[in-house]
């Protein structure tokens, strides 16, 4: 098969969502401007902006942050070891190595010396993995930026991830998280910062192409707390119908992004969606004006923020609170 | 759910497509590589090469 766009080169990439097939120069030029897209359309940022790049040493933080200084804009990578055994090892290292490959240094935080590694601040809390890991994420994100002075924090969720998750929370009619699940989440007051994923047009594949082209070495291995994750079956359904229905996929996150989906009358999840884009996470969500955390002078809501709150339950002797 | 990284010797001259059909994996939740190159689906194998078959579904 031959490259479609430049009609010489054997092509490397297919791409049957887009009915096409490229040459690895090709397929680079063609992520690049889905990437470029993404960021223009939604005015995720501008070259101004300091951007924090997560990197947790997968594929598509990788790619995201080497896609970001290959556009131009002026980036860091943070990097949080989640003090998970083994893995969190691994992953550190091959963040470290992409890192120094291009010159760089990410910020590292250590949930170890933070004094709430995930899976014994779990078991403490009595919570569940990830429910604590997003907690500890969200609270260190919004930390690093303010302290450092970055304007946005990005990750690298792509079309098949928000695909997923849309898909979940149709399912259930959660018009919470629906209301929340936007590649662009403004600052919600001093010290939330804005949120955004710019890979939110590419596809897993296309991210995991990009990334194998531009001989990015990432960890292959899943985080082992992640098994029984939900938004894998969400993502098998979506493969199933993709590969019958090719392009599918994209319509349907598009079609949820799209404003003028959102203003058909009675539809709950525009209404969800209108209601405030703004809200970030559990701190979040009352309306007005948050306060200051009495222990660490994070934005919540309650006396205390819910790192703090996590961080009280875990380092106190074991016993009910 | 099925492994990461697969190594694979192919047996006789296949595409690259019915390899992954005969192995129950769907296209496009993998990418196939044969060293440094990246395959498409109709390129064909030939006998007793091996090729590489990398997952792209992460669990976030
Ligand atoms: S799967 Fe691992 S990295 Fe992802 S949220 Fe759960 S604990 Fe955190
Ligand atoms: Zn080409
Ligand atoms: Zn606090």
């Amino acid at each position: 098969m031959k490259c479609k766009r430049c009609r010489k080169a054997a092509a490397a990439v297919d791409l049957p969502s887009h009915h096409s097939a490229f040459c690895p120069e090709c397929f680079f030029v063609f992520f690049r401007r889905q990437v470029e897209e993404g960021i223009r359309k939604f005015r995720l940022f501008s070259p101004d902006d300091r951007v924090l790049v997560c990197v947790s040493g997968g594929k598509d933080s990788l790619v995201l942050w080497d896609i970001l200084m290959e556009l131009g804009y002026r980036t860091e990578g943070l990097h949080i070891d989640l003090g998970i055994e083994g893995y969190s090892a691994r992953s550190r290292e091959k963040t470290l190595a992409y890192a120094s490959s291009r010159g760089k240094e990410p910020i590292v935080v250590d949930l170890h010396a933070e004094g709430v590694p995930i899976p014994e601040a779990a078991k403490r809390a009595r919570k569940e993995e990830c429910s604590v890991c997003g907690t500890v994420k969200r609270y260190f994100f919004n930390r690093v930026a303010a302290e450092r002075g970055f304007t946005v924090v990005a990750t690298g969720h792509n079309l098949d991830d928000e695909a997923a998750r849309l898909l979940g929370n149709l399912l259930h009619w959660d018009a919470d998280h629906l209301s929340r699940q936007h590649p662009l989440l403004p600052e919600a007051a001093e010290g939330l910062v804005r949120k955004v994923k710019p890979l939110w047009r590419v596809s897993e594949m296309e991210t995991a192409a990009y990334g194998f082209l531009k001989g990015i070495d990432y960890v292959t291995e899943e985080c082992p707390m992640s098994e029984d994750a939900t938004s894998l079956i969400y993502k098998e359904a979506l493969t199933l119908i993709e590969e019958e229905m090719p392009g599918t996929r994209r319509r349907f996150y598009q079609g949820f992004l799209d404003p003028k989906n959102r203003d058909v009358p009675g539809n709950p999840v525009a209404d969800a969606c209108r209601e405030d884009a703004s809200k970030d996470g559990k701190d979040i969500g009352e309306g007005g004006t948050p306060r200051k955390c009495n222990s660490c002078g994070a934005p919540t809501y309650a006396e205390t923020c819910s790192f703090c709150r996590l961080k009280e339950r875990v380092t106190k002797p074991q016993g009910r609170s | 759910m099925p492994q990461k990284k697969k190594e694979m010797e192919v047996p006789g001259p296949r595409r690259v497509a019915d390899i992954l059909a005969d192995a129950g994996i769907r296209p496009t939740t993998v990418i196939v590589t044969q060293g440094r190159k990246l395959l498409t689906k109709d390129q064909r194998v030939e006998d007793g090469e091996t090729i590489e078959i990398l997952s792209v579904v992460s669990g976030g």
